[in-house]
């Protein structure tokens, strides 16, 4: 038997006659029998009647206005906003709006190439840390000594130990070691490189003139000097970069002066 | 722009009426039709434009109740600004007993009963304009008419005749 209870919900749906024949049909049984349902019926019939019968709403006459007044201060806003900012907002509206919402493999690759390209740029980023090649330069005339031929020019057939050995895989204790001493090593390649370019540069000294000479001296003794200072391992190398750098211009311009019958650096 | 507007006014001012009282609804529709404007590059089709403007009307009314902290007090004061109904007397009387009990119904339930009673939306274009599942606008709204009548109290239909037989 259908209860006031059962029925009560469905009234609603009844009388927007949303209800199927047969629930519909309960209902109407129902509301035969019981008094107090169809009062209920009755009144939310008159209800809906009455909101759907309520006099429209005529908008004042000054809304038309102040909707164009808005408008304006909202371009004048606009206008003064700055440029990020109306990137920022134009984006964030087009993701709000996009037809495309990115999948998470399509996220999860977006990933993975950011972290290759952040890879990349710190890997490029350390390069530009070691110390650059040095600039061959040709001995000077007096100085180009042909090099004696090899006793022995073919190799010999023998056994290539040194090549064909296995490579063991370093330990871990092995490659953390190597990590540490990496600083020293690259301060050691630099030390290498200004030894061998101040060589050069004792012997191309001789065709400079007096003020040049000093000015080379001040500047090398005034790198040597921060050189020897200390400081951060990365500062060091960074100043042992400068004074590679200042001997190969040095020694190429010397050299091109050379050639052009005039002497000295600049 | 403006044929938009001439559309389009009557509806959106009629809810923010409803909804906020009298005293807020123009400020909120002057909101909605800048939105409307303002947006209209970017609405992508996916509602109808009806659809599309119903929803702001809403989330700018309940918006606007929200800020000012007046969910549940709108008051009486749209009342008085209400215009002549231009119906018989028996529907007047009905009408601003109506009005009266709307003013006194949280925004929700008022809302759901503008959308589908006054402006006759079906419950999909509700569904769709509140961004809330079928069943549960037709719950909303049969809450909100069950409030109404508590609100109007019982026998709505027989008062309103006594109404009209007592009315000179």
């Amino acid at each position: 038997m259908t209860t006031c209870d059962k029925t009560r919900p469905r009234l609603t749906a009844y009388l927007d006659g949303e209800l199927a024949d047969d629930h519909g049909s309960v209902v109407r049984g129902h509301l035969r029998e019981c008094a107090a349902c169809r009062q209920v019926a009755r009144d939310e019939a008159a209800l809906r009647d009455g909101l759907r019968l309520l006099p429209p709403v005529d908008p004042p006459a000054s809304l038309w206005g102040g909707i164009q007044a808005r408008l304006a201060a909202a371009e004048v806003a606009d206008a003064r906003r700055p440029l990020w900012l109306r990137v920022a907002e134009r984006w964030i509206r087009w993701v709000r709006t996009a037809r495309f919402a990115p999948t998470m493999p399509q996220l999860a690759a977006a990933g993975v190439f950011a972290a290759a390209a952040v890879t990349l740029l710190t890997l490029r980023a350390h390069r530009a840390d070691e110390p650059p090649a040095p600039v061959p330069l040709p001995a000077p005339p007096e100085q180009i000594v042909r090099p004696a031929p090899s006793p022995s020019p073919s190799p010999s057939p023998g056994p290539r130990p040194a090549l064909e050995r296995t490579v063991e895989a370093p330990s871990a204790d092995d490659v953390v070691a190597d990590l540490l001493a990496e600083p020293a090593r690259t301060t050691e390649s630099y030390g290498r490189v200004v030894g061998e370019l101040m060589t050069r540069a004792q012997t191309e000294r001789a065709r400079w003139s007096d003020a040049d000479r000093s000015k080379f001296d001040t500047r090398v003794a005034e790198l040597r000097g921060e050189i020897a200072h200390g400081g951060q391992p990365r500062s060091v190398q960074r100043t042992q970069r400068v004074l590679i750098n200042y001997l190969q211009e040095t020694l190429t311009h010397s050299r091109d002066n050379v050639m052009l019958a005039s002497g000295g650096p600049q | 722009m403006e044929m938009l507007y001439h559309q389009y006014k009557r509806r959106v001012f009629g809810m923010a009426h409803r909804i906020v009282g009298g005293s807020d609804a123009e400020e909120v529709a002057q909101e909605v039709f800048v939105r409307v404007f303002r947006g209209l590059a970017s609405f992508r089709g996916d509602s109808a434009l009806s659809t599309w403007i119903y929803r702001l009307t809403v989330n700018a009314a309940l918006s606007h109740l929200a800020r000012r902290g007046r969910r549940n007090e709108v008051g009486d004061d749209g009342l008085t600004e209400l215009p002549a109904p231009p119906a018989t007397e028996r529907d007047s009387a009905l009408a601003a007993r109506i009005e009266t009990a709307l003013t006194q119904l949280p925004a929700g339930y008022r809302a759901i009963l503008v959308l589908h009673d006054v402006e006759g939306l079906s419950h999909e274009e509700c569904a769709a304009i509140l961004e809330c599942r079928i069943g549960t606008c037709k719950s909303q709204l049969h809450k909100a008419r069950a409030r109404m009548r508590e609100l109007l109290g019982a026998n709505i239909a027989e008062r309103n005749a006594t109404d009209k037989g007592g009315t000179p």
